[in-house]
């Protein structure tokens, strides 16, 4: 048995390292750390409740939205108040577009690069992926990066500035978008949309959408994705990094008549959610206190690091459950066919279920700028409560995010935040059953001499980790 | 240091035509507040000097800097400044990992000694000698001391860097420090914001990689091009201010009307950056046009000087210069105050170390 530490990961949000056992070829064990911590949720306590819309986005520069989004939900629900129906709409499509923005990051500058490393030379595809996908200068990075910048306008538009964004209130959205501006947001969905469907999945979207066998999926060869299924297919990604099945989301984009993407949960079937039975385990992170429900949670760091411990993270579970969060739990949760076919999991699946999504929430963007009517009223307001308690769940691109605060005597008392790399990467519990990741990682080949073993760095950035987000 | 390329060269490979180039040069020229004249002299900079390397760090961040970055505004920001620059070495957007991307740290370092800018996003966290921010197994500032030694310039990107930003909020856990304060004998020249804009942070790079110094800095650090006016200045909804007409609720109908934002807790006045003039993501908006008031985020503690909704108090309706200063001394005053705040906090830190001590015996 060898012992090998791979980290600093390149190419993931945050720092990241990861303990591998190996044996025979193949990791048998895996420790995941998440090596930086900052302590957003005691900085927190003490201030004005609002003051949250303006804290918790700095978490993250790359879902910032996504945090400011459950910062209004669960202030506008310690508030006991709904977003006005417009609101709501507004502030799901300036989410929307920050999560296809980050599906399109991951799939060019995190995820593709890796396949033009020296190692797979000789592939009939390797030339193609340097030509595409070349880290900085790929002709495909320079094209996504330019497409996401064009998309970006609409928050922009409606939102002021992105990153760190502060139009979404827990009452809607500080701006109403005119005639003119519902004009020009369609114009940006129109260029996003032809980009997509030129470059990006060479076929209209509504094609791609309406996949629902893995077969024909693999058939699909047009476009980087079709590159990517190329890839998938001569390398064996589905078998690759495979998961437990289990999977949650709470709902992306409430509007008036619920979640477009379904929340609920899933373990070989659908399953009820239910977030009262969340818990936060204790027992390999580095922090003080016991187990607990993010409403009663402490975040106490252990400044003396000591063992059993390995990571900042704490590791959040389902009734006692590891569960698995991102694009694949959330399009298997709202029942999308091609998802179910590809509810086991593994780099393929997590990977395809991101660019499937990335089609359908183009068509939800569409939709939502469809309706909306510039006469209505798109934020209501009300003063924060001196006491109270709330819960703000949303889906952020890498899966359930969630935000418990506690108001007392007018200030925040406590305010507890559960992000999806924190369901993804969490360490092991006191059951020792090890996160998600860890156990994805069981099992992957590694080659003779190898020390970033390429699989392990494959099955990492197939579930798109945001470390800052994970113990913020 | 022989085979170094040109900008030029860099721009020409990356397939990028000599219009495009001089258009570039001009509009470079522009945002930097010089005259046309300045056009031929950016241009033949970056056709003869060899460019200059870029070492780009992480810290204790959330990356909005880089995000902001990639995101420029001229048509060619995006792909030149880029490439250009050449990201020697950069955490987020390199393609080497683990130990072989510790070691092209060491090798631009090396190759490049004395002669290369290092940016920084994000700051050190001193608490716990340095364990709160762990990289490459080391802590991140030694890293970032290990690299600022050779380093010819250091650019502090963003509030982080710059001031400590919202992870230096008290009671500041991890001791978040700023650049400024760990490494002292260097240039370091401050470009706040979180982010800052896209345009500021290409501009600040371009002048310096032409000119080969720093662009004027103020009394802060900042290069006064870009910090020398408050977002009120030539806020598009000072009119309104001046003739008192105010939003006074959300959505009502003086927000649909545009009026100013000062009663909602707008920092305009006493914020100096260049949002009211360049605007965001491309000069599309900005927050004061997205209908939210500024919250002041270019500027040193304003994540712990009251809420962020709290109404300004010692903004005059008319005569604010007077007051400008006096501002900036309140700010310094609430920083001494964080650190007194901190050492009670650290007390406290040992204080519960005991008690967890107990515990585990």
């Amino acid at each position: 048995m060898t012992r090998l530490v791979v980290g600093p990961f390149n190419r993931v949000e945050g720092d990241l390292e990861v303990t591998l056992d190996i044996a025979e070829g193949q990791v048998r064990a895996a420790r995941v750390n998440a090596p930086l911590y900052r302590g957003f949720e005691r900085m927190l306590e003490g201030r004005d409740p609002r003051d949250a819309l303006t804290i918790t986005p700095r978490i993250c520069g790359i879902c910032s939205i996504s945090q400011s989004a459950a910062a209004a939900r669960a202030l506008a629900s310690a508030m006991g108040m709904t977003p006005t129906p417009q609101g709501a709409r507004v502030a799901a499509l300036i989410h929307a577009v920050e999560n296809a923005a980050d599906h399109l990051t991951h799939f060019h500058l995190f995820f593709m690069p890796d396949f033009t490393r020296p190692v797979y030379a000789g592939h009939g595809w390797h030339g193609r992926v340097i030509d595409r996908f070349t880290a900085i200068d790929g002709s495909a990075l320079r094209a996504a990066v330019a497409a996401r910048a064009d998309l970006l306008h609409i928050v922009g538009m409606l939102a002021g500035k992105w990153p760190h964004t502060l139009a979404i209130q827990p009452g809607g959205v500080t701006r109403a978008p005119g005639p003119r501006d519902k004009a020009r947001l369609a114009v940006s969905l129109r260029a996003f949309r032809r980009y997509l469907e030129e470059t990006v999945f060479g076929a209209p979207l509504e094609e791609f959408v309406a996949l629902s066998r893995i077969d024909d999926l693999m058939r699909w060869g047009r476009g980087d994705v079709g590159l990517f299924l190329d890839i998938a297919a001569d390398l064996g990604l589905d078998g690759m990094g495979r998961g437990s099945g289990r999977y949650l989301s709470f709902g992306a984009y409430p509007v008036d008549a619920g979640p477009i993407f379904a929340a609920g949960a899933w373990d070989n079937g659908p399953r009820p959610l239910d977030t009262a039975a969340i818990r936060e385990d204790l027992s390999h992170a580095w922090m003080t206190g016991t187990e607990a429900h993010p409403s009663e949670g402490r975040t106490e760091p252990d400044t003396t690091m000591s063992d059993p411990a390995y990571s900042w993270c704490k590791a959040p579970r389902l009734a006692g459950r590891s569960m698995e969060t991102g694009a694949l739990a959330r399009q298997v949760v709202d029942g999308h066919p091609l998802a179910r076919a590809m509810a086991g999991g593994g780099v393929l699946a997590r990977v395809a279920a991101r660019l499937l999504e990335l089609a359908r929430t183009q068509i939800v963007m569409e939709d939502l700028v469809a309706g909306i009517d510039p006469g209505a009223t798109f934020m209501h307001s009300a003063p924060a409560p001196r006491e109270g308690t709330g819960e703000g769940l949303v889906e952020a691109a890498r899966g359930a995010l969630g935000h418990w605060l506690r108001i007392a005597d007018g200030r925040i008392a406590s305010y507890q935040i559960i992000a999806p790399t924190t369901w993804n990467f969490s360490p092991r519990d006191a059951a020792g059953i090890p996160g998600p990741l860890e156990a994805a990682l069981e099992g992957a080949p590694v080659q003779d001499g190898e020390t970033t073993p390429v699989s392990v760095q494959h099955i990492v950035r197939s579930f798109d980790p945001c470390m800052v987000c994970t113990v913020h | 240091m022989s085979q170094i390329e040109t900008f030029y060269d860099v721009m020409r490979r990356q397939g990028i035509t000599r219009r495009s180039f001089m258009k570039y040069c001009s509009l470079t020229a522009a945002a930097l507040g010089l005259g046309p004249s300045f056009v031929p002299k950016i241009a033949h900079a970056m056709e003869t000097k060899p460019r200059t390397p870029v070492i780009w760090v992480h810290g204790l961040e959330c990356t909005c800097c880089s995000e902001s970055f990639i995101r420029a505004a001229h048509p060619l920001a995006k792909d030149v400044v880029l490439s250009m620059i050449s990201l020697d070495y950069d955490d987020t957007l390199m393609a080497a990992a683990g130990h072989a991307a510790e070691a092209a740290l060491m090798d631009t370092i090396e190759k490049y000694k004395g002669n290369y800018i290092l940016a920084v996003e994000g700051n050190p966290p001193l608490n716990e000698d340095g364990m709160f921010c762990i990289t490459g197994g080391k802590p991140f500032v030694e890293k970032l001391r290990m690299a600022a030694k050779d380093a010819k310039a250091i650019i502090s990107w963003g509030a982080c860097a710059s001031y400590g930003c919202v992870q230096a909020a008290a009671p500041n856990p991890t001791q978040a420090t700023p650049v400024h304060k760990v490494i002292t004998d260097k240039p370091i020249i401050k470009v706040p914001g979180c982010p800052p804009i896209a345009e500021v942070m290409t501009g600040v790079i371009t002048y310096m990689l032409t000119f080969d110094r720093l662009p004027e800095l103020d009394r802060q650090g900042r290069p006064a091009m870009f910090y020398s006016q408050r977002i009120h200045d030539k806020c598009y909804r000072r009119p309104h201010f001046d003739a008192g007409q105010f939003v006074e609720a959300w959505d009502d109908e003086n927000a649909r009307k545009g009026y100013c934002l000062y009663k909602m807790g707008c920092k305009g006045p006493t914020t100096y950056n260049a949002c009211s003039t360049i605007r965001w993501n491309e000069g599309v908006s900005f927050p004061i046009q997205s209908g939210h008031g500024c919250i002041g985020c270019s500027e040193d503690g304003f994540w712990d000087q009251g809420s962020f909704y709290n109404r300004l108090t010692n903004v005059k309706q008319f005569g604010i210069e007077a007051n400008a200063d006096q501002i900036g001394t309140a700010a310094a005053g609430v920083v001494g105050g964080a650190i007194a705040v901190h050492a009670a906090v650290s007390a406290l830190k040992k204080a519960q170390k005991k008690s967890q001590d107990k515990v585990e015996g």
